[in-house]
C-alpha cells in the first residue's frame, strides 16, 4: 500500500511539533524516520497510525483519505518501543488478540486462529513459548511477540516506533537483520522510527531525516550519507570535524591551511564551516604541501579501525581521525607525536542555510 | 610478590554491628515497647472490650440483641445501602478515573478537586447540605412534599448522604494507578482492531482489577460505618431509618450497653474481614507486579 502525507501540521499546546510535512512512500518500501529526540518523528508515526490527531493536512493510503478513520479502522500494525504486550495474557493469546476481537462475521474459526498464531510464532522463532507470559521472556523475545501480534491482523502498513530502542546492542543487531529479511519476504510497506543513524543506514530503503518538526532530507542511505543536504544532516549522520574559516575565490582559509572547495568560486564575509568526516582526514608523518601540523593526543583502537584524537596548534582545534589498523601499523605513530594532516574531502554549505 | 611475609595483624576486637545504620539496642527496644503498648491500649484493648461487654450477660442475651426486629432492620438497611451505594460509586470511580487518566480536557483539575471534596468536608456538613436541599424547610422541600416524595428521614436521603461521603474511594485508588500504567496497551488494542468496549473489558479491566477491588473494599467499609452524614438525614426512626451505627448509638444512649456492644461486635467482625481482604489484595498486587 502506498502512503502519501500532505502538509501535515501539528501543535502540542504552544509547541509546533510538525510543520507542513509532506512525504510519499511507495508500496513495499521500508522507510526510516530518523532524527534526534523532539524532532517530531514519533508524533508523525502516531499520526499515520491514527493514535494521534493532526491539526491540518491529509493522509492517503492507496490514494484514499484516511484522516477520519480511527486506528482500529486503518488496518495497520503498530509496534511500540516498550512492547506494550498484554501482560495478563499468554504469548499465544497476545498474538491471537487481533483475530479474536474481530466481529463475528469476520472472525476466523478457532482452528484457523490457532494455525495462524502457530505460523506467526514459528516465523518469529518462538513456537515453544506460546504458553508463557510476557514477563517470562527477554526483551528481544518480547519485541518479537509484539511483531507477531502486529502481523496477525495482516496489516497493509507496519509502523514501528523505535522498535529496538530498549534492547541491548547485540540483540538489536540481530533483530535488525531479521526485520530486513522479514521485509524482503513479505514486502509490507513499513515505516520505522529511530534515533540511531547506524540502524537507519543499515535497514532502510529510504531515510527521512527530521529535525525540529521539519524534514531535512529524504534519500537512500548512500545519498544521505554521501550528499548531506544540510549541516544538520552532515552532523547527525556521523562524526564530523569542523574547519571554520572564510572563503576566498572558492578556497576555504582555515588557520595555516587552505582548501579548494570543488565547484565553488565564492567569497564569504561571514565565517564558513567545512565539514570533514573522520575517515576523510589523511595523516602524514612528513610535511607535504597543503598539510597542517597537528599533535596526536590519544589513540583508541576500536576493532579494525583506530580512532585518533588530534590537536591543531594553529587554530587550537581538536580533530578526530579514523584509519585502518593496517595503515596505523605502517604509519607507526605514538601519543605525543607531531603529524601533518589534510582533508581528503571537505563539504561546505553556503552561509544561507546555516543552522549550527 | 615480595620476599617479606607480612606480619599477620593481631585479631581485631570483635564489634557486633547488625547494620551500619541501625540504632543502639536500647533505643530500638524502647521504641518497639512504646509502639506495642500504644497499639494495645488504643486498638487491641477496645476490640477486646467490645467482645467482652457484648458477651457479659451470656450468649443468649447476645443473640437476642442482634436478632430482635430493630437490630435486624438496622442490619438489613445497612446492607441495602451497601448494595446500592457501592456499585454506583464503583461505576462512577471507574468512569472518572478513565476520563482523567486518558483524556486531557479543560477543568480536569476542577473535577479532581470535586472528587476530593467529600474527604475535606465533615460528614455532618454533608448531611446538612441534603437537609437544606430536600428537607421540609429546604430548597426543594415544598415541591417534594406536594408530590409525596420523601428524601430526608427516609432511605433516599441515607443513600444520597452515603454516596456523597464515599465518592472518592474508588476513583482516588484508580487514578494514580491508571496514570502510572499509561495507555500503550490500550493503543495496541485499538491498532489491532478492538473497539472501546472490547479494549476496556479485555485490557483495562484486567490491568486495574486489584486496585479496583481494593477501592471497592475501602468504599464498602466506609459505607457500612458511615455515621455523621447518615445521622443528620436519617431521623433515627427505629426499625425504619436506623443503620447499624445509628442503632448502636440509640442503644447506648438508652443504657443498653450489652445490646449496643453486641451490634458493635458484629460491625467489628465486618471491619476485621475488610482488613483481612485488604491485606490479601495488597499481597496479591505485589505478587502481580513482581
Amino acid at each position: 500500500m502506498s502512503i502519501e502525507l500532505r502538509e501535515i501540521d501539528k501543535h502540542f499546546g504552544q509547541y509546533h511539533a510538525l510543520q507542513k510535512i509532506s512525504l510519499s512512500i511507495q508500496p513495499g518500501e521500508l522507510v526510516a524516520l530518523l532524527g534526534p529526540s523532539g524532532s517530531g518523528k514519533t508524533s508523525l508515526l502516531r499520526i499515520i497510525a491514527g493514535l494521534e490527531t493532526l491539526d491540518e493536512g491529509t493522509i492517503l493510503f492507496d490514494q484514499k483519505e484516511v484522516v477520519h478513520l480511527s486506528a482500529k479502522e486503518r488496518n495497520i500494525g503498530f509496534v511500540f518501543q516498550h512492547y506494550a504486550l498484554f501482560n495478563h495474557m499468554t504469548v499465544f493469546d497476545n498474538v491471537a488478540y487481533g483475530l479474536k476481537v474481530r466481529p463475528k462475521k469476520l472472525r476466523p474459526s478457532k482452528k484457523e486462529i490457532e494455525d495462524k498464531v502457530i505460523e506467526l510464532l514459528s516465523l518469529v522463532k518462538l513456537e515453544h513459548f506460546a504458553k508463557r507470559y510476557p514477563s517470562q521472556l527477554s526483551g528481544g523475545q518480547r519485541q518479537r511477540v509484539a511483531l507477531a501480534r502486529a502481523l496477525a491482523v495482516e496489516p497493509k502498513v507496519l509502523l514501528l516506533d523505535e522498535p529496538f530502542g530498549a534492547l541491548d546492542a547485540k540483540v538489536r543487531k540481530d533483530l535488525r537483520r531479521w526485520l530486513r529479511k522479514l521485509h524482503n519476504d513479505y514486502h509490507i510497506t513499513s515505516i520505522f522510527v529511530t534515533h540511531d543513524q547506524e540502524e537507519a543506514l543499515d535497514v532502510a530503503d529510504r531515510i527521512v531525516i527530521m529535525n525540529e518538526g521539519r524534514i531535512e532530507q529524504i534519500g537512500s542511505p548512500v545519498e544521505v550519507y554521501e550528499n548531506p543536504a544540510s549541516p544538520f544532516v552532515y552532523d547527525f549522520l556521523g562524526n564530523v570535524n569542523l574547519f571554520k574559516g572564510r572563503l576566498r575565490k572558492g578556497e576555504l582559509i582555515n588557520g595555516d591551511f587552505s582548501f579548494k572547495v570543488p565547484g565553488s568560486n565564492l567569497d564569504s564575509e561571514q565565517e564558513t564551516v567545512g565539514y570533514v568526516r573522520p575517515h576523510d582526514v589523511a595523516i602524514e608523518k612528513e610535511v607535504r604541501p597543503n598539510t597542517v601540523k597537528a599533535t596526536v593526543l590519544h589513540i583508541h583502537p576500536i576493532g579494525a579501525t583506530i580512532h585518533i584524537e588530534l590537536h591543531r596548534p594553529d587554530t587550537n582545534d581538536y580533530l578526530e581521525a579514523e584509519i585502518t589498523k593496517e595503515f596505523f601499523t605502517q604509519l607507526a605513530i605514538e601519543k605525543g607525536d607531531t603529524v601533518y594532516i589534510h582533508p581528503k574531502q571537505l563539504k561546505v554549505f553556503v552561509p544561507e542555510d546555516f543552522s549550527i | 610478590m615480595t620476599e617479606n611475609v607480612l606480619e599477620q595483624p593481631h585479631t581485631l576486637p570483635k564489634v557486633k554491628i547488625d547494620s551500619p545504620t541501625s540504632e543502639p539496642k536500647w533505643i530500638r527496644r524502647s521504641l518497639i515497647t512504646i509502639s506495642v503498648l500504644f497499639l494495645s491500649l488504643f486498638l487491641l484493648l477496645p476490640l477486646v472490650m467490645i467482645f467482652m461487654t457484648a458477651f457479659q450477660k451470656g450468649v443468649d442475651v447476645y443473640l437476642a440483641s442482634i436478632t430482635n426486629s430493630e437490630a435486624l432492620s438496622a442490619i438489613r438497611l445497612t446492607f441495602l445501602v451497601v448494595l446500592i451505594v457501592v456499585p454506583l460509586n464503583t461505576l462512577f470511580g471507574v468512569l472518572s478515573a478513565w476520563l482523567i487518566s486518558k483524556y486531557h480536557f479543560k477543568g480536569k483539575n476542577i473535577l479532581l478537586t470535586l472528587i476530593d471534596l467529600p474527604f475535606a468536608v465533615s460528614p455532618v456538613i454533608a448531611g446538612l447540605i441534603f437537609v437544606l436541599l430536600f428537607g421540609a424547610q429546604g430548597l426543594f422541600g415544598e415541591w417534594l412534599l406536594e408530590r409525596d416524595i420523601f428524601i430526608i428521614f427516609a432511605l433516599p436521603g441515607i443513600i444520597l448522604a452515603t454516596l456523597f461521603v464515599t465518592v472518592p474511594f474508588v476513583a482516588r485508588e484508580l487514578i494514580p494507578l491508571m496514570q502510572a500504567q499509561g495507555q500503550s496497551e490500550e493503543e495496541a488494542s485499538h491498532s489491532l482492531g478492538a473497539n472501546g468496549f472490547q479494549t476496556f473489558m479485555r485490557i483495562t479491566l484486567p490491568k486495574i482489577k486489584w486496585g479496583l477491588l481494593y477501592g471497592v473494599i475501602l468504599c464498602n467499609a466506609r459505607v457500612i460505618g458511615e455515621f455523621g452524614a447518615v445521622s443528620v438525614v436519617s431521623g433515627h426512626i427505629r426499625g425504619l431509618t436506623n443503620t447499624m451505627p445509628l442503632h448502636i448509638e440509640v442503644l447506648y444512649n438508652e443504657y443498653q450497653f450489652t445490646a449496643a456492644f453486641a451490634v458493635a461486635s458484629l460491625m467489628s467482625l465486618l471491619a476485621l474481614a475488610t482488613i483481612i481482604a485488604k491485606n490479601i489484595i495488597e499481597w496479591r498486587t505485589k505478587e502481580v507486579s513482581k
